[in-house]
């Protein structure tokens, strides 16, 4: 069965992020998926790049210990599903500090030369599934750093055959039947996923 | 002038510390009011929590957790960061005090009847300064999208002062630098900063 990690970033349970979440964890598993929910919140995850594992960062194997159940979640995926808000133009804290400490050298990517190698390659679909509070417009004139982070930084070292960037803009002002319309969609591309 | 410097680093003898005392030393021999708010030894919290979230808009209740950042982001019309760049992004720590300190009344105003986005609340700070170093190159960061220069330099700049003046520099492939390149790069920031603050 293939498998799929869904990293979720929302405090709240009453949110429309923790709607999406549900959507998309229900939704892969009705197509088959094993779904292994990491709700970084929930779990407690530490966000924090300590002293310690900023030493340790290139020691491989050694700089994997603080998160080594993190790791192997993230080995074991076929596919990633983050759902997150964006917060000040870029992930949550939460799902940044999960970059910082679990996408490592040797885990996400070797350093050869100097120069990155994807090392998740083993994640063959990639998708986001977000919400802005401001405008379309007022993404794109700051460049629309998250989208750039999951498109092309998270892209960039799995390399996958299929990538869904899912964004909700304008969430200030979404009424029930945009939020509605986008958790639709949210499931269709999930069915298809 | 009232400079707010935001540093943040895990390591003590980091390049970044040189780079920050390299920034504070300049605003000290210039004759400018800063404070120094240096996130690790404080051991910020970034996540926001659900309690915090869901006070999010109830003013000024919002900023009791994160009232000394708050005073200081009113407090100073300048605000420099000295961060290391990790996934193209800012540390999450760093990404944790935005998501923290940034409340509604304070750094924006929620869209209303009359204004259909958000608007800007910190209006008062006309200078954005942006220290960092980079592990990739600058074209790799280009091709990137430079995510973490732009979630400050344009995302955070739309919520400062309209014409805010704007400094951003980087180091790049830290991984390869030298004693050489980096005591280069912090004699460009200090010629940086002069004219920044100048």
């Amino acid at each position: 069965m293939p498998r799929a990690l869904v990293l979720f970033a929302h405090p709240c349970p009453e949110s429309f992020s923790a709607a999406l979440h549900s959507t998309v964890v229900e939704t892969l598993r009705r197509k088959g998926w094993e779904v292994d929910d990491c709700d970084l919140n929930a779990e407690g995850f530490s966000p924090v790049l300590t002293e310690a594992d900023r030493r340790a960062y290139h020691d491989e194997p050694d700089n994997i210990s603080p998160v080594q159940g993190y790791v192997e979640r993230l080995r074991a995926a076929d596919a990633m599903v983050m759902v997150f808000p964006v917060w000040n133009f870029g992930y949550p804290a939460i799902l940044k500090g999960f970059l910082d400490r679990v996408f490592l050298p040797g885990v996400s990517f070797k350093l050869v030369e100097g120069k990155v190698k994807p090392n998740l390659t083993h994640i063959r679909k990639l998708a986001a599934v977000t919400t802005y509070g401001g405008t379309r417009m007022r993404a794109f004139m700051a460049g629309d750093p998250p989208r750039k982070c999951v498109t092309r930084a998270v892209w960039h070292v799995c390399r996958p055959d299929k990538m869904r960037y899912l964004a909700l803009y304008d969430m200030n002002r979404a009424d029930d039947a945009k939020r509605a319309g986008f958790l639709s969609r949210v499931a269709d591309e999930m069915k298809a996923f | 002038m009232r400079a707010l410097v935001v540093y943040c680093h895990p390591v003590a003898g980091s390049f970044n510390a040189a780079v920050r005392d390299v920034v504070t030393e300049g605003l000290h021999q210039a004759g400018v009011e800063f404070r120094l708010c240096d996130l690790y030894p404080r051991g910020f919290q970034p996540a926001l929590t659900e309690a915090e979230l869901t006070g999010y808009l109830d003013e000024p209740q919002n900023r009791a957790p994160v009232q000394q950042d708050v005073e200081d982001l009113l407090w100073c019309d300048t605000l420099i960061f000295v961060y290391p760049t990790w996934w193209y992004g800012l540390p999450a720590m760093l990404k944790g005090w935005l998501d923290r300190v940034m409340v509604q009344g304070v750094a924006f105003l929620m869209p209303d009847g009359a204004n259909k986005d958000i608007r800007r609340g910190l209006t008062h700070i006309t200078r954005l300064g942006v220290f960092t170093t980079c592990g990739a190159s600058w074209i790799l960061t280009q091709l990137m999208g430079a995510p973490g220069k732009r979630t400050l330099t344009r995302g955070l700049r739309s919520i400062l002062a309209a014409r805010c003046r704007t400094v951003f520099m980087a180091h790049y492939l830290m991984d390869s630098s030298t004693p050489a390149s980096r005591s280069a790069h912090l004699e460009r920031v200090r010629a940086k900063l002069a004219r920044f603050i100048g």
